[in-house]
């Protein structure tokens, strides 16, 4: 199909995975805080699962950031060496 | 009031009481549950048509279906490698269905049935289901390693914030979808509320080609996911 042939494809690689960098940072904060909050519900052992979980989910969602990241660089390195041939 | 006015007349629920699978005013069937029904007859109705009599040289609505499948196969392929041939009914069964299911929402009358949270989250829960079992099938036990990352002592560590991340991800997907149709169903019925058809007809333009690009999201989103869990633990 012509539209899809026209568009570059690691440009379009890196639109989509940047903007799920946003959504996904939300979305695992979220998740890490529900999991510790009905972990603790369940275990009766106050806010600390809490606590633990939503930092983990907030690290979850750097983490993810941070690879993108670094995924995104070296698409560029790669293709940056493909313009000097 | 403006619920009253507004262009989401909902024809199907109309046909419901008129059947009478009503209970207290209610309808027994949700609405999206219904509009989903009539993706479903609309897409096999259309397949039924175009693998009726498939000719060798393509026309009509066969001509239609094998640019739009031919077109992304190719697309899924250069992209997954050679292991996307695997798994792209289930891609397109979701391009598909959301594309179909977007659009009935800009029919006057219509309810996309993806401006509502369960028929996403069906959707998403059933993608992230398949790429840990395909990341499973391929890799074995290996596919484990996905989760631990590369340095053996920060294991612990790393494994309940990859889980969490992994958890995550279907989250994403359905509100983001959800959000960006519940959010054009809206302004849809506020427009019409303003000022009826000649303000909506404008954002008919915009709308179409958002409904094209959530669906052509999940689609990316989905084949991105599964393309992790072909790769090999870094």
């Amino acid at each position: 199909m012509k539209f899809f042939k026209g568009l570059d494809r690691g440009y379009l690689d890196n639109l989509l995975r940047a903007s799920l960098i946003g959504a996904h940072l939300v979305a695992s904060t979220f998740i890490g805080l529900t999991v510790g909050y009905f972990l603790d519900k369940w275990l009766q052992t106050g806010p600390w699962l809490t606590m633990i979980f939503l930092f983990f989910g907030i690290a979850g969602g750097f983490t993810n950031m941070f690879r993108e990241v670094k995924r995104i660089e070296r698409g560029e390195k790669e293709s940056a060496e493909n313009r000097k041939r | 009031m403006s619920v009253q006015i507004a262009p989401h007349v909902v024809l199907l629920e109309k046909f419901m009481h008129t059947v009478g699978l009503v209970e207290e005013g209610h309808i027994l069937i949700p609405n999206h549950v219904l509009y989903t029904w009539l993706v479903m007859l609309i897409l096999i109705a259309l397949a039924w048509v175009a693998t009726r009599n498939v000719t060798l040289v393509p026309k009509g609505v066969q001509n239609f279906w094998e640019i739009v499948i031919g077109g992304l196969e190719e697309f899924t392929v250069s992209t997954m490698g050679e292991n996307g041939r695997t798994v792209f009914p289930l891609l397109m069964t979701l391009f598909i269905f959301i594309l179909f299911a977007n659009f009935i929402g800009l029919m006057p009358g219509g309810v996309a049935p993806t401006a509502n949270l369960n028929t996403n989250a069906a959707m998403a829960i059933v993608v992230f289901i398949f790429y840990n079992l395909v990341g499973l099938k391929m890799h074995g036990a290996k596919y484990v390693k996905q989760f631990v990352g590369p340095v053996p002592w920060l294991a612990p560590l790393i494994l309940p914030i990859e889980i969490l991340s992994h958890l995550a991800r279907p989250l994403s997907l359905t509100v983001r979808l959800f959000g960006n149709i519940f959010g054009e169903e809206l302004v849809l019925i506020l427009f019409f509320a303003l000022l009826p058809v000649l303000a909506t007809l404008p954002m008919y333009f915009l709308y179409s080609l958002v409904d094209t690009i959530q669906a052509f999201i999940f689609f990316m989103l989905s084949m991105i996911y599964l393309k992790l869990a072909f790769e090999e633990a870094h």
